[in-house]
């Protein structure tokens, strides 16, 4: 399903270069769920953003279902991504000028799906926010939001869900629910799930880890060490 | 859908406002600017068509060529002809007067109106022809002064007349000053008979055509290079001195005034596209990582700008129709003809504004939203790349050349208004850096307030900058156009200021000087100095004899001119060359006005003979002056010594006011003095001062929404700069900062920022509406102290205000809140 191949993310600094991500290689099987965990500055968002195909490699290739990402340009990443991918953010990135519903909407519209509003009041429902459709962003709670913005994520529903960090911003209880309820839609859904987190909590749920230290894979073996 | 919904919000959100209103303005400027003098222009053709019975004449001191006539038939115009001459006329065996006959064809007049009543002084009545042969009707004032009646007989020349009207108005009758004298009009068919008309006989003939307006410029076109020597072609343009130069600089102010409201609507577009671009960069992340390609945000934020734009010329138009509607309303009495409709030139030319202006300053940096990273959804802290590039900058000020070019069709001033806005903006700019510069060098002692304060101003040094250098422009473009506006004001009024004279006594003989200076002081109207006058004919320059007066060779050719003596040099006229003599001199001088030195091509030094009745006088050029003919004062080409003309038989001339209730008066006046000639210039008066007054109200009107232009470029400038100020505001409350201490440092920042623009752009509107006013409008220049207090205060308090409104939420709301809808 996601491929990596010597993936490599360099970034220009005044004194040189920095290399984020040094030869990244790892295989991610179609609804599997993974965890990307590693330390503050390990290039986990860096990664999880060249797999979405959010930024481009500096070498090194990815491939999502057989197509490798940087032979596209941004418009043709654009439209896999419309087709196959949906993402849940730390900072939920609900668009302010839209009420939940319209939220929910978007990306059913942007696809040209139909039904829109059907189905992105269903999706609502499924999150518990039925009472809450013509509220804006800034009128609902951390919890509220990341509930609108995992119903956006599965609304178009896609084949791969990338999520960073989602419950960064939230409280432990809240935190919980959120994770709830994001793996039972992914089950539900049979999505491939890959998500970055330092929690162990919602990295223990997934069916696997993948470490990252220093822009480098952490082998399983180590990774015990590491964390000790 | 999604357009709409984001357009909605947007709206609700007050992003959208700015650039609206922008563009309403920009498109109510246009149209509304273009109808008014659309219809203000037709208005004023028809009136001075009015003036002169006519759409075009050609004026002649003998008889025009057939082919003349006929050519102007041929092209399918109507014509008619006059004849304008003094004559005696008298009735019985005593009674005569000197009277300025004109006589007509049928057709006259051409435009306009002829009004006569059936006794004098009665009903005035619209007819559409002259008298027929054989009658003529009389001023009214005649009719007592010949002691005649309706039906009663006169004579002219060889030939009675029955009298069968009195004459009340002629739309041509302020053409002439051989128009001397009360009118009698008579049928030109009957000329012949009475044999006054004859050779070298003081006359003037006018061939008057009417016509289809392409028609009458192809005559024009055919027969200008025709006009010889003592032929004159009058249009609407010289027929009225007074009225054309204050219209040609109304003009010249208004397509000013609207190219530069057009700059600033510009100016606040584009900022107001920015900083709409600049709060949408998130949003386009969000929609591309969601899947949306470039394409399809394009197509968003185009359809965006197109509802926006379709919008703003609904309501920018209907705002532009019903400025010139309520204007015309307001002044439907002091226009002398009805304005005629403007058509829907204006309102296109409105609507391809907005387009052209969305097109050049909004599209730019929204057009490059497609390109934004889908990466900011992760990584917040990736710049914007909304920034604008040197071509934006090339089609922002392309786009302003344009409009200003289409708009005004004047390259000289469209490019002398870029030359000036390009120099004051890097003058303003390397200015406002230096200063800003230097804020933190004097700050850093000061108590904590001004130290933020300061600190604030130089840390985003760039950014205020390019604010200090728009608010000056604009407040530069502002303060030039009521300066000029108001030396505009204040010339035309003090051209024809309150109690102007508007009639004019000539053939004063000497013994009744006296008397006629009483008869006016106890009436109490305004009597102005009494001036000789001698008729004297030019006969030698530099003891070269001249050409006949008939010659048709232009230039120098004997001619009959009024002399006059002063010891002084007369009010009003300026002194080119040469010197003005003591007043007791008793040298042969004279002083010529530049016209006609030029014509008789004489320079100080040289010697003019005259010949005054038959004694000849020999005297020397000793200045050129020039004068001032829009004044409604006499004038004389020719000025001499008092000692030199005084024994020469003179008669006199003077102007005095006389308000339209005390007319009566001049029936008296006129039996009291039966010789002397009264010319009534109150009409032609009454109808400039009417013109200038509508002139001046259209500017004030249009100076009034440039201002609103202006403003609009304020706040958009000071919302540029607000969410950052917000943001750090908001932080500096959640560590505790108290309200005076926030709001205090952004007085004192957005006040330093109005008093370096204020500084500024006074000093650039110096020197802009000194340029203006010597070169383009043809005005005196004098400096503005007032200004240089007045425009700094006014940009400390109105951008101080602007800029503490606009971010008042910094204290209003609670920090959080102002930080998380950033």
């Amino acid at each position: 399903m996601i491929k990596t191949e010597k993936l490599l993310k360099r970034v220009p600094l005044a004194e040189g270069e920095l290399e984020i991500l040094k030869g990244i290689d790892l295989e991610i099987k179609a609804h599997e769920s993974v965890a990307i965990v590693g330390a503050s500055g390990s290039g986990k968002s860096t990664l999880l953003g060249l797999m979405a195909g959010l930024d481009v490699a500096s070498d090194g290739k990815v491939l999502i279902d057989g197509v490798e990402l940087g032979a596209l340009d941004e418009d043709e990443r654009a439209r896999l991504r419309a087709e196959k991918v949906g993402f849940v953010f730390q900072s939920f990135q609900l668009l302010p000028a839209l009420t939940a519903l319209e939220n929910v909407m978007l990306p059913l519209e942007l696809h040209g799906a139909e039904r829109p509003l059907e189905r992105a009041s269903s999706f609502l429902e499924r999150v518990d926010l039925t009472d809450r459709l013509d509220h804006y962003p800034n009128q609902l709670s951390g919890g509220e939001q990341q509930r609108v913005a995992i119903a956006r994520a599965f609304a178009a529903e896609p084949a791969i869900l990338f999520a960073d960090e989602p419950t960064g911003n939230l409280d432990t209880d809240t935190g919980a629910h959120v994770i709830d309820l994001l793996f039972e839609i992914n089950r539900e859904q049979g999505t491939t799930l890959v998500l970055v987190t330092h929690e162990h909590r919602l990295a223990d749920r997934c069916d696997r880890r993948i470490r990252l230290h220093g822009g480098a894979l952490v082998p399983e073996s180590d990774a015990a060490e590491t964390e000790a | 859908m999604i357009v709409w919904r984001m357009l909605m919000r947007d709206w609700r959100g007050g992003e959208l406002g700015v650039l609206l209103a922008a563009l309403v303005i920009a498109v109510a400027i246009v149209s509304g600017i273009s109808a008014f003098t659309t219809r203000l222009q037709s208005s004023l053709e028809q009136e001075s068509h009015r003036f002169l019975a006519a759409d075009l004449a050609v004026s002649g001191s003998r008889e025009h060529p057939f082919d003349w006539r006929q050519q102007a038939a041929d092209r399918g115009l109507r014509t008619a002809n006059t004849l304008v001459f003094p004559s005696m006329v008298f009735s019985g065996e005593e009674d005569m007067y000197l009277a300025s006959i004109k006589a007509a064809s049928d057709q006259y007049p051409l435009r306009g109106e002829l009004m006569i009543s059936s006794e004098p002084f009665g009903d005035p009545l619209t007819v559409t022809t002259g008298p027929r042969r054989g009658t003529v009707w009389l001023d009214s004032r005649l009719f007592p002064l010949l002691k005649v009646d309706i039906g009663g007989l006169v004579t002219i020349g060889d030939t009675d007349f029955e009298v069968t009207g009195a004459v009340r108005s002629e739309p041509d009758q302020a053409g002439s000053f051989l128009g001397f004298g009360p009118r009698v009009l008579m049928h030109l068919d009957d000329i012949p008979a009475t044999n006054v008309v004859q050779p070298g006989s003081r006359v003037e003939y006018r061939l008057l055509v009417a016509g289809a307006p392409e028609q009458v410029e192809e005559y024009r076109q055919w027969i200008d290079p025709k006009i010889v020597s003592g032929f004159r072609l009058i249009d609407v343009n010289n027929s009225q001195r007074g009225i054309g130069s204050a219209l040609d600089r109304a003009e010249s102010f208004l397509l000013l005034a609207g190219s530069l409201g057009v700059v600033l609507a510009g100016v606040a577009i584009a900022l107001a596209a920015r900083r709409f671009s600049e709060r949408h960069y998130d949003y386009v992340a969000i929609m591309k990582s969601l899947g949306a390609d470039s394409g399809k945000i394009n197509r968003i934020y185009a359809t965006s700008l197109l509802s926006i734009g379709g919008a703003a010329i609904v309501i920018g138009s209907a705002l532009g129709w019903s400025m010139q509607a309520v204007f015309f309303e307001l002044f439907a009495d002091a226009l002398p003809v009805q304005p005629g409709p403007s058509g829907a030139r204006p309102y296109y030319i409105g609507a391809a504004t907005a387009m052209v202006c969305l097109i050049s300053f909004a599209w730019p940096p929204l057009g490059r939203l497609g390109a934004a990273s889908p990466l900011k959804v992760l990584r917040r802290d990736l710049p914007n790349a909304t920034r604008r590039s040197v071509l934006d900058n090339i089609i922002g000020l392309g786009a302003v050349l344009l409009l200003m070019l289409w708009y005004s069709g004047d390259v000289q001033l469209t490019l002398a208004v870029l030359a000036g806005l390009f120099a004051s903006a890097s003058i303003a700019g390397l200015a406002a850096w230096l200063l800003l510069r230097g804020g933190r060098l004097a700050g850093m002692r000061a108590g904590s307030i001004w130290r933020l304060a300061l600190a604030s101003l130089q840390r985003r040094g760039g950014a205020n900058t390019l604010q200090v250098v728009i608010f000056s422009l604009a407040i530069m473009l502002l303060l030039i156009l009521v300066l000029v506006r108001t030396s505009l004001i204040e010339e035309w009024q003090m051209q024809l200021p309150e109690g102007t004279p508007n009639h004019f006594l000539i053939n004063i003989a000497p013994d009744e000087v006296n008397a006629v200076r009483e008869s006016l002081t106890e009436k109490a109207v305004l009597p102005q100095p009494l001036y000789p006058m001698i008729r004297g004919r030019i006969t030698h320059v530099n003891s070269e004899a001249l050409g006949r007066s008939d010659d048709p060779e232009e230039g120098r050719r004997e001619r009959e001119t009024n002399l006059t003596w002063s010891s002084d040099l007369p009010p009003g006229n300026e002194l080119l060359e040469g010197q003005w003599w003591q007043a007791d001199t008793s040298e042969a001088l004279v002083s010529i006005e530049e016209g006609m030195a030029e014509r008789l091509q004489v320079g100080v030094g040289d010697t003019v003979s005259y010949l005054i009745g038959s004694q000849p006088l020999q005297v020397t050029v000793s200045s050129i002056r020039k004068l001032d003919w829009e004044s409604m004062q006499p004038n004389f080409f020719m000025v001499f010594p008092t000692a030199v003309l005084q024994g020469y038989p003179a008669t006199f001339m003077t102007s005095f006011h006389l308000e339209s209730g005390d007319k009566g008066f001049l029936n008296e006046f006129i039996r009291s003095f039966p010789t002397v000639t009264v010319v009534e210039m109150d009409v032609v008066i009454k109808q400039v001062r009417g013109i200038i007054t509508q002139v001046s109200a259209a500017i004030e009107l249009v100076l009034g929404v440039i201002l609103a232009a202006g403003a609009l470029v304020l706040i958009a400038g000071v919302q540029a700069s607000v969410d950052a100020r917000l943001y750090e505001g908001a932080i500096l409350r959640a560590l505790g900062a108290q309200r005076r201490l926030i709001m205090g440092a952004l007085v004192i920042e957005f006040s330093a920022l109005g008093l370096f623009a204020g500084l500024l752009a006074t000093f650039a509107a110096e020197i802009s509406v000194f340029i203006l006013q010597t070169e383009a409008l043809d005005m005196d220049y004098s400096a503005h102290p007032l200004l240089w207090s007045l425009g700094p205060l006014v940009a400390v308090v109105l951008i101080g205000a602007l800029g503490v409104w606009n971010t008042r939420k910094v204290v209003s709301s609670p920090p959080l809140l102002v930080l998380r809808e950033l």
